[in-house]
């Protein structure tokens, strides 16, 4: 071989082994957030994503103003996608170590965080002092972050689901839109009415698939006043008449009065797609549902409105709560953790700035009125300057939200080993309504072993 | 990395001695390491100490940040999944449905696109036309447009059109393996079908020429003179077929929304995916990695086993 | 003239046969297109159609009011370009790793044949079955934290292009090529006094063409068609494959979109098929592939 070619080779495989060496020092982040000057560096995920560029640029905005107050803190913003919390996603970064200093997590997710052997306490951390609203923030939320007595997460939002209706539709149908169904009764006759609009509107929609089948299944059987698992946890408690019910109102809907739309194995985006094009009149969800219909999926929000949850007979039972926070990756130093809590503080905890700065938001694509996150414990300083600051700023019609908001139902958390109940009640759930001659009892059933199945392995 | 930045191996001198010579052989066989050492690392990085790692895996599990030894746990709790045995059988159903589809018709597609005189070249693209769309997409195409369950879908307006009965497709426990073993088959074909033209093209004109001498039909044609001359291909296609489609993920993920109507399409893959990512069970999902791997390994097993009895 | 196939020539230029050809090709090449190409116009048909009109039964032919938006919206919203350049990206470099690695390690397991050399090249082939599922979950935790190294190789490419070397498939049909090259060759090259790499760069590789091409083929289809793995290793929307971002999007977008997207993504790819068809068809005939 010529000599010119030998280098060649040489050098190609030179730049193979130093583009290994360079990423291995790229990839290296534990330099302690500590800087020479006495700054602190922090990185924070759930930034918004490019497409949603109001909400993009509040953040950064918020991001510049609060460096400017705190100039020794430095805040790196990460996006992580449009669902800041994507269950695969998520367990991948936990796995992997490749989450934020500060990051974003579920209620729900408290257990997982603590067995990837990630989660900081920062119970001593968490005072007015690093965040001045905390003695507002209601206990609750924040019991639902504490394991063994510890604080591992801030709570910053915190939702309950309802029935989100399109108003449109309801005035189509000839249904009164400030009356809405208060039954699941009224619920199929409603959806009958819009269906027959034709033109591939479903009256109602629901979800039966990559889990989330089985989260609403447990949010429509709070509203008849079912569990999921006994009380102790380790017995599944829905094969039960409520349960039944539950399915009975879907398969009648699907199939007995045809007002669901052909499509189903629907999951999260699918629903929120079909409602954005304005083609569900109804569908279970938490208030922000509107809002992602809005700024992702190309709807109005002056379409929508929200009403409590139905029950069977009356009101609803309970419905299905939840709620996000920011976890503090273990090995951080005391002011980074310092440094973190006062930019969640800045920007998810204090009336008129971040996410409840409604001034900025209100002429902007983005609802303001909605009744939640509703982090403020009641009677409390921060909660009626927040109230104020939502009415006064409201530009979606709160009239909207006023019957949800006025009729509070009991709240319940999810399950215990939630994802892996829910994988088993998708199939219930894409049972009735896939198939014209499920059998209930026996979807109950086969459900009702394999969670017990699931729970006497103990996963 | 250390292959080509190895100091170059050192000319070879003329009449060595015997000191020399086993010198010589050392450096020889310095020199031949030297070659393998990237792939060798790459495979102990990435297959050798993975698969330990993962049989390791299987007997642990991550608690609060805690690795503990847990014995056959995993295993008992992974068969105890209510999924498990679903998803085998869906497996084994697709594969098998895959190899009568996946396997059969492209060798048959070359056999005819290989006779052809004309048209050869539009044929060959059209057929590997799919192969060049991102697997997500082409699934999307099937998803969307093909197996809309309504009439307003593609295959059920040609359906219904030609006056047969539509499907709901992927809604319909029966139709989604069928269904997902049809999109596969469209999407991933073209790769066969050239390879097995490749083959074919190798096959001496001479050996058809002396077969129709003989007497030979058409199909005797086929069965004494291509299939023993492409043996060998036609061998490792069906393992690698099989390899390929005992893994079957995408399908089910974007067609099905993962599990499918009542958990008809949820296959070994996809289960591994749901344990090890969404119910935080890494450690589980590895115990499903080696039950699969100890399936596979007493399915080739057997195929050895036959094919050697065969030779 | 090419050699003769299954069907003798003469056979099908008889009155008969000649028939039975001229309708066998016309119903093959009427029956791929509507097989082939109907879904793929389908698609672009389909992707410039309104919502109203993608739900409308029968479904329409062709689109009664274009969308040419739909097109718009997928390459800006999707980012498609940077999603192209990642794949492209790295298939190139798996091209390269797999070429640089595979072809020294079949090399001197055909050739050079060091002691415990059949030891590693039953280990290798032993992988051969190993579906790469079986082994996600330890390599994706092998992958985030290298043994001995200690390095995260998340989002880095060569969490894509290092496994993809560990491919005892390339290895086998190298190795089996390089197997058929007379010994002699090797000999007279080394009596000239040339070394192994020297051996190899000018008297090896120049007659293995057509097989270095197949592997490039396989190489860079794997990549183009892999997706969990890449699901995986690359978390974050920079890094994303074509494949993985169009599925990532896919929640949250219309499906005009969303076929619009496809449609794009498979653009470059089907031209550089269509350039590079025929050194494509004869790299793999002449590849060594025979039965």
């Amino acid at each position: 071989m010529s000599v010119p070619q030998y280098r060649k080779v040489a050098a190609l495989a030179l730049v193979a082994g130093l583009g290994l060496s360079l990423t291995a020092c790229s990839t290296k982040s534990d330099d302690g957030g500590q800087e020479a000057g006495g700054k602190v560096t922090i990185t924070v995920d759930c930034q918004p994503v490019g497409a949603q560029k109001e909400l993009l640029a509040n953040w950064n905005e918020d991001v510049a103003a609060f460096q400017q107050e705190n100039p020794d803190i430095i805040i790196k913003s990460v996006s992580v996608g449009e669902q800041c919390n994507n269950p695969p996603d998520f367990t991948a970064r936990l796995a992997g170590g490749t989450m934020t200093d500060v990051f974003y997590g579920y209620m729900t997710d408290l257990g997982q965080v603590l067995d990837s052997g990630q989660a900081m306490d920062i119970t001593e951390f968490a005072t007015k002092d690093n965040v001045p609203t905390w003695d507002s923030v209601d206990p609750a939320l924040k019991e639902v972050f504490t394991d063994g007595g510890k604080l591992y997460a801030v709570p910053v939002k915190n939702y309950s689901m309802g029935l989100v209706y399109n108003k449109v539709l309801f005035a189509k149908a000839g249904l009164d839109a400030a009356n809405p169904p208060k039954t699941w009764t009224e619920v199929r006759d409603a959806a009958k009415k819009i269906s027959a609009l034709g033109d591939g509107v479903a009256g109602y929609s629901e979800y039966s698939a990559g889990n989330t089948g089985g989260w609403h299944f447990t949010s429509l059987l709070y509203s008849q006043g079912g569990t999921i698992l006994s009380e102790d946890g380790k017995k599944a408690a829905f094969n039960t008449a409520e349960g039944k019910q539950v399915l009975q109102n879907l398969k009648d809907m699907r199939y007995g009065d045809n007002s669901m739309g052909s499509r189903q194995l629907l999951q999260w985006g699918d629903l929120l797609t079909n409602a954005g094009a304005g083609k569900v009149g109804m569908f279970v969800g938490a208030p922000d549902a509107t809002q992602a219909i809005v700024s992702q999926f190309q709807g109005k929000f002056e379409d929508w409105a929200m009403a409590p949850l139905p029950g069977q007979t009356g009101a609803a039972k309970g419905t299905l709560g939840g709620g996000e926070g920011y976890f503090f990756k273990k090995g951080l130093t005391p002011e980074q953790v310092k440094a973190g809590l006062k930019w969640i503080a800045y920007q998810k905890l204090t009336p008129g700035k971040g996410q409840f700065d409604y001034e900025r938001a209100k002429p902007q694509n983005y609802p303001v009125g909605l009744p939640q996150p509703l982090l403020f414990a009641n009677g409390t300083e921060a909660q009626k300057q927040e109230f104020d600051l939502r009415k006064a700023n409201a530009n979606v019609d709160t009239a909207n939200f006023a019957l949800f908001e006025a009729t509070p139902v009991a709240i319940k958390g999810e399950p215990r080993n939630a994802q892996a109940i829910y994988a088993v009640l998708d199939s219930a759930m894409s049972g009735v309504l896939t198939d014209k001659n499920a059998n209930i009892d026996t979807l109950l059933k086969t459900a009702e072993e394999k969670v017990n199945q699931l729970l006497a392995a103990g996963s | 990395m250390a292959i080509m930045t190895a100091p170059a191996p050192p000319r070879t001198t003329a009449a060595p001695s015997t000191s020399s010579k086993s010198r010589r052989k050392i450096r020889d066989n310095l020199t031949g390491h030297a070659f393998l050492i990237g792939a060798v690392i790459c495979f102990a990085l990435f297959m050798w100490y993975p698969m330990i790692r993962g049989v390791v895996m299987s007997f642990q599990r991550t608690r609060r940040g805690e690795t503990t030894w847990v014995g056959w746990d995993n295993y008992v709790r992974i068969v105890a999944d209510p999924s498990f045995w679903t998803a085998w059988q869906n497996t084994f159903y697709f594969t098998v449905l895959a190899l009568v589809l996946g396997y059969v018709i492209p060798f048959l597609v070359a056999i005819l696109l290989n006779e052809f005189r004309h048209a050869k070249g539009y044929l060959r693209i059209l057929v590997y036309l799919p192969v060049m769309l991102p697997p997500a997409s082409a699934l999307f195409l099937f998803k969307f447009y093909a197996y809309d369950p309504s009439e307003a879908g593609l295959f059920n307006a040609i359906l219904a059109g030609l006056g047969l009965p539509t499907s709901e497709w992927m809604q319909s426990p029966t139709m989604t393996i069928p269904a997902m073993v049809i999109a596969s088959t469209w999407m991933n074909m073209g790769s066969a079908v050239l390879i097995y033209l490749a083959s074919l093209q190798n096959i001496p004109g001479e050996l058809y020429e002396a077969a129709e001498l003989d007497g030979a039909g058409l199909v005797k044609r086929i069965w004494h003179v291509t299939i023993p001359q492409t043996k060998l291909i036609l061998a490792l296609l069906a393992m690698l077929q099989i390899v390929a489609t005992m893994q079957l993920f995408i399908e089910p993920l974007i067609l099905a929304n993962g599990a499918g109507t009542q958990d008809s399409a949820t296959s070994v893959a996809y289960l591994i995916y749901q344990h090890g990512f969404f119910q935080n069970d890494l450690n589980g999902a590895a115990a499903l990695g080696v039950i699969m791997l100890v399936v596979l390994a007493a399915f080739s097993a057997v195929y050895v086993r036959l094919s050697t009895k065969e030779n | 003239m090419s050699s003769r196939t299954l069907v003798s020539q003469a056979q099908l230029q008889r009155g008969r046969g000649k028939v039975v050809y001229w309708t066998l090709l016309s119903v093959v090449v009427l029956g791929f297109t509507l097989v082939f190409l109907g879904p793929l116009y389908w698609m672009v048909t389909g992707a410039l159609k309104s919502g109203q009109e993608i739900a409308q039964t029968p479904p329409t032919l062709w689109p009664q009011d274009p969308q040419t938006q739909n097109y718009v919206d997928a390459w800006t919203n999707l980012a498609l370009g940077k999603l192209l350049f990642n794949t492209f990206y790295y298939a190139a470099g798996a091209v390269v790793f797999q070429l640089v690695f595979d072809t020294a390690a079949a090399y001197s397991l055909s050739k050079l044949r060091p002691v415990l050399g059949n030891v590693i090249l039953g280990l290798m082939l032993a992988t051969l079955m190993i579906p790469a599922m079986v082994l996600i979950v330890p390599q994706y935790v092998t992958v985030i934290d290298l043994p001995i190294l200690h390095i995260n190789l998340l989002d880095s490419p060569f969490s894509i292009w290092l496994p993809l070397v560990a491919n005892a498939f390339n290895i086998f049909l190298l190795k089996r090529f390089f197997d058929s090259i007379p010994e002699d060759l090797m000999a007279a090259a080394m009596v000239d006094g040339a070394s192994p790499l020297r051996t190899l760069w000018s008297i090896i590789l120049p007659m293995s063409r057509p097989i270095l091409g197949v592997v490039a083929i396989f190489s860079v289809t794997a990549v183009w068609k892999d997706f969990l793995w890449p699901k995986l290793v690359m978390p974050s929307p920079e890094t994303r494959t074509v494949s993985v971002g169009i599925y990532a999007f896919a929640g949250g977008t219309p499906q005009n979109v969303v076929i619009a997207a496809s449609v794009i993504a498979a653009i470059p790819t089907v031209i550089i098929f269509l350039i590079f068809q025929r050194n494509i068809m004869s790299g793999l005939t002449s590849g060594s592939l025979k039965g």
